[in-house]
């Protein structure tokens, strides 16, 4: 049996030129030459879509500072840094789980009312980064009905308004949004329920813009990390 | 360090440098495959970076006659990908986040269509210069084997073996490397 010519394979692969009456019949008959032109088919088809890989953007230096960082930290054995720090996030944890547990259940109930509501069970005191004015301050209590009070003082003023967020410090891109702050120094604002605060412990008060994204803008003021 | 199968035995020995080599040739392959999966771009940067973290404590389990270093990699990108997708669909269940989502969805490709993108398109960066050149042509501009010729000046005999030549090594790539290459039959090819 004559197998059809690889070149002619192609250009039917491609779809360039219709197939004679021999090679319909031979196509019919013969399950290699078919494997073969879909295969080839499906390759040009494949190829077609892309991407060039000359197109493809080239991730951006901060993910291998985060790879090294990572392959660093696992290289060593346990740092004791790491250790004491360890402590506090199982301390941190519990925290986490009475907020959680203002969620609503029985449970969480019965915990809530033998802690009085005022207890302060993390707190944060917020510094100003560099590019904010010095005398910007601020504080951050959560409460153990689940409640964050933030007072803050000289903020910069805002077109747009101030927003408060929980940050993992570990991967300062996961985050949480808090809520506003209203045009005055102190707010309470609930903190959802649920939230690892042992993970996100980083307070960060940013600076948004009234442009409808509800990611951060990136323009942070105040950060302080939540400890008890 | 130029060759893939160099690539990978440094990186096997431990040479952190491969993998920052890895990283260069392949990571933008990575951050594409990620991107497609996941809707915010900082879960897919949090990919990249378990991906090539995964490769370095992983790197003992690269197996170069199982397919390339580049398959490999969108392999372990793929599953770190879904990983994050469920988790970050039970972290919504339990926090009430609506996350924001820059990007609408759009239709959903399977993971191993754009594997089998990213690894035909690799391989077609691999190709001599002018049978790349030649089926870029064919690809990307939807041109015919004779106006290949008339644009590049080429015979069209070469055209046309320049073309079947690539397809070859497209294909050939593709069964190995392919997401579904273990699906998928393998019937040997007969284009050489
Ligand atoms: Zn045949």
């Amino acid at each position: 049996m004559q197998h059809l010519d690889p070149d002619r394979l192609v250009l039917l692969a491609f779809a360039e030129e219709p197939g004679n009456d021999d090679e319909t019949v031979h196509l019919a008959r013969c399950p290699g030459c078919r494997h073969d032109l879909a295969s080839l088919r499906q390759v040009a088809e494949i190829g077609a879509q892309g991407p060039a890989a000359s197109d493809l953007p080239a991730p951006p230096e901060r993910i291998w500072l985060t790879i090294e960082a990572a392959i660093a930290d696992s290289g060593r054995s346990p740092a004791p840094v790491r250790r004491a720090g360890r402590q506090k996030r199982r301390w941190l944890i519990a925290v986490a789980a009475v907020v959680l547990a203002v969620a609503g259940t029985v449970v969480a109930d019965r915990i809530v009312r033998r802690a009085p509501a005022e207890t302060v069970i993390a707190r944060a005191t917020l510094a100003p980064l560099a590019t904010v004015t010095a005398q910007a301050s601020g504080s951050v209590r959560v409460l153990s009905d689940g409640e964050m009070r933030v007072e803050v003082h000289h903020l910069p003023l805002t077109a747009g308004f101030h927003e408060v967020w929980l940050i993992d410090p570990d991967d300062l891109t996961r985050m949480v949004a808090i809520g506003n702050l209203p045009d005055r120094p102190g707010a309470v604002l609930p903190v959802p329920p649920g939230i690892d605060m042992n993970r996100y412990r980083l307070v960060d008060i940013s600076d948004e813009p009234n442009d409808g994204d509800a990611t951060h803008s990136g323009r942070s003021l105040l950060r302080g990390t939540l400890t008890n | 360090m130029d060759s893939d199968d160099e690539l990978a035995a440094c990186l096997r020995d431990g040479d952190e440098k491969a993998l920052r080599a890895a990283y260069d040739r392949y990571g933008a392959a990575v951050l594409y495959l990620a991107q497609r999966m996941l809707s915010s771009r900082a879960d897919a940067e949090d990919v990249v970076q378990l991906t090539f973290v995964a490769a370095w404590t992983g790197r003992d389990g690269y197996d170069p006659r199982r397919g390339t270093l580049l398959a490999w990699l969108l392999g372990i990108a793929r599953r770190k990908a879904i990983d994050r997708m469920r988790s970050a669909a039970r972290d919504d269940r339990l926090t009430g986040i609506v996350r924001a989502q820059p990007v609408p969805q759009q239709e959903a490709e399977r993971p191993e269509g754009i594997v089998d993108r990213l690894v035909v398109a690799d391989e077609l960066g691999r190709l001599p210069a002018e049978q790349r050149r030649t089926l870029q042509l064919a690809f990307f501009d939807d041109l015919t084997h004779p106006q290949i010729a008339a644009v590049t000046g080429l015979p069209l005999g070469t055209v046309k073996s320049h073309i079947r030549r690539g397809m070859a090594s497209l294909r050939q790539r593709w069964e190995v490397d392919g997401a579904a290459s273990g699906s998928r039959s393998t019937g040997s090819s007969r284009i050489r």
